[in-house]
């Protein structure tokens, strides 16, 4: 605060509220302007002289919104400052773009009342465009959004990760429980991966993983099942809501669509195609199961499917 | 000395009641609905007693409006909400001006407007009625713990007293509490003590 403004050296005050990037209106308590600087001109197209000595609220060629007056009165009768958030009030003031549009600009406003030497309380508006602050946070937004949508994907195959079906199934599963409902998982994984790789290279491999993700999700029922991608070669798909029949269903019409590519795997010890076997394990309305056992468990039925031959399809009850 | 009368705490909470009457009428004014905002106890401590069981906010986020008061006396006013509860405010508040997740980036600003209005509203109230002069700083919003909250409040130095306002808030039928939190120094107390007495015999 500049108390001592008689020694304070001298130079013009309205050229500095003409020069401020903010927009500055100064009104008395009856509502009358005083001061109308540049900023205030150039976004609401009313020049400094067609609006001192008027009342603020005859200022504009549109009434003033209600937020605006209801701040102003409260303002000049508790003699106390008051804010008005863009959140809460996007457009208090007829104030618009530069570029003709007609768009309004977003505003944050801060009355401030300043108490006159006589007593009078006069009451200071300070207008800040706050689009810039809002596109601003909006980048931030959608760069948090993608490092998020990074954190659940897994990248080369476009299903979730297995950070985000852990947390799912953990969640899922206490919901089956407490519901009553069934909840089924599905473990799949390609039959001799390491030869087919070894064999074709490495980015066919990566080709082979993405087209098996692809028939996983062709063949997803409803938008509650979720499958992700659980290790290099291996798959896991929790079905809510579905039976041991549904699941073992949808189980083999997977192993069926890969088998239907008909991608050539020369170095399969069981098929000229690439195949997977499949483990299928379901948790039963009343069965009381922790969520590592019933994970094990589908491991063990895929293991199973492993055991008798692979390109089949196992269940195994918990 | 320590602590005020019954007779003064009475008139005080009726004071913060008519500002919390207030503060509700200019907030119903932004929803659209009925706000119904009391303040159903007032009470007194020295600093040094304060602790999380006096400000019985359980929760560890939360979320302060702090505003510094000047004048015939000083104080620092903080209004405190559970974090959660907060932003459960400004989610009923922007109603359908705004998606829940554009809330997060406007909630320090709404946050300060909210705290603002009912700031102003109960001090108003109190210089109204007890024909005292403030002035105020503008209201900065921040999210701290409530043991960030205590050790601030139990540094700061010469703020000996606090005056602790329970406030109830129900917005479109959610009902949250906060508490609104005074710091003084002894003499401003003095003051404040020697205005309501004034206040308690003229009516």
């Amino acid at each position: 605060m500049m108390k001592n403004i008689d020694t304070a050296p001298q130079f013009e005050w309205e050229a500095l509220f003409d020069t401020v990037n903010i927009g500055l209106i100064l009104i008395n308590k009856e509502g009358c302007v005083l001061l109308w600087n540049e900023w205030i001109a150039k976004y609401s197209g009313v020049e400094a002289k067609d609006a001192i000595n008027l009342a603020l609220v005859d200022v504009f060629s549109e009434p003033l919104s209600k937020p605006i007056i209801a701040a102003i009165k409260r303002a000049i009768t508790t003699k106390l400052p008051v804010v008005l958030s863009n959140a809460l009030h996007k457009f208090p003031l007829p104030l618009f773009n530069l570029n003709g549009s007609g768009e309004r600009i977003s505003q944050s406003i801060i009355l401030s009342p300043i108490k006159q030497k006589q007593g009078e309380v006069i009451c200071l508006i300070q207008v800040t465009d706050s689009s810039t602050s809002i596109k601003r946070e909006k980048m931030l937004r959608d760069h948090s959004e993608l490092h998020k949508k990074d954190a659940t994907m897994d990248a080369l195959t476009g299903l979730y990760n297995r950070r985000f079906f852990d947390r799912q199934y953990a969640t899922h599963l206490s919901q089956a429980q407490r519901q009553n409902t069934t909840l089924s998982l599905v473990m799949l994984d390609i039959d001799y991966f390491k030869n087919y790789n070894d064999h074709y290279g490495h980015p066919a491999g990566d080709s082979a993983i993405v087209a098996v993700s692809e028939c996983i999700r062709s063949k997803l029922q409803r938008s509650s099942d979720l499958a992700a991608r659980y290790g290099g070669e291996e798959f896991i798909v929790m079905l809510p809501n579905s039976t041991v029949a549904v699941a073992q269903a949808f189980a083999e019409s997977v192993r069926q669509a890969i088998c239907d590519l008909n991608i050539a795997h020369n170095n399969s010890l069981i098929a000229r195609h690439l195949t997977i076997s499949v483990g299928v394990s379901s948790c039963l309305p009343g069965m009381v199961v922790d969520s590592a056992t019933f994970l094990k468990n589908t491991d063990l039925a895929l293991y199973a499917a492993k055991q008798k031959g692979r390109n089949q399809v196992q269940y195994l009850p918990l | 000395m320590d602590n005020l009368s019954e007779l003064q705490l009475d008139a005080l909470s009726e004071i913060f009641n008519i500002g919390a009457g207030r503060a509700a009428a200019s907030l119903s004014e932004i929803v659209s609905e009925e706000v119904k905002l009391s303040v159903p106890s007032v009470e007194f401590r020295k600093c040094s007693e304060l602790n999380a069981k006096v400000l019985s906010l359980d929760q560890n986020q939360l979320g302060v409006v702090k505003q510094q008061f000047s004048g015939q006396f000083n104080a620092d006013a903080c209004l405190i909400f559970t974090e959660d509860s907060a932003l459960e405010i400004m989610r009923d508040m922007m109603g359908s001006h705004i998606s829940v997740e554009e809330l997060a980036e406007f909630e320090q600003e709404a946050m300060c407007e909210l705290g603002n209005i009912i700031l102003n509203a109960c001090l108003s109230a109190m210089s109204d009625m007890l024909d005292i002069q403030l002035e105020s700083s503008l209201p900065s919003y921040s999210v701290c713990s409530s043991d960030e909250i205590i050790d601030s409040i139990v540094d700061v130095e010469n703020q000996l007293y606090i005056m602790i306002l329970h406030i109830d808030l129900e917005i479109e039928r959610r009902q949250v509490n906060g508490r609104l939190i005074f710091l003084f120094s002894s003499s401003s107390l003095g003051v404040l003590r020697a205005q309501i007495d004034a206040f308690v015999t003229r009516i």
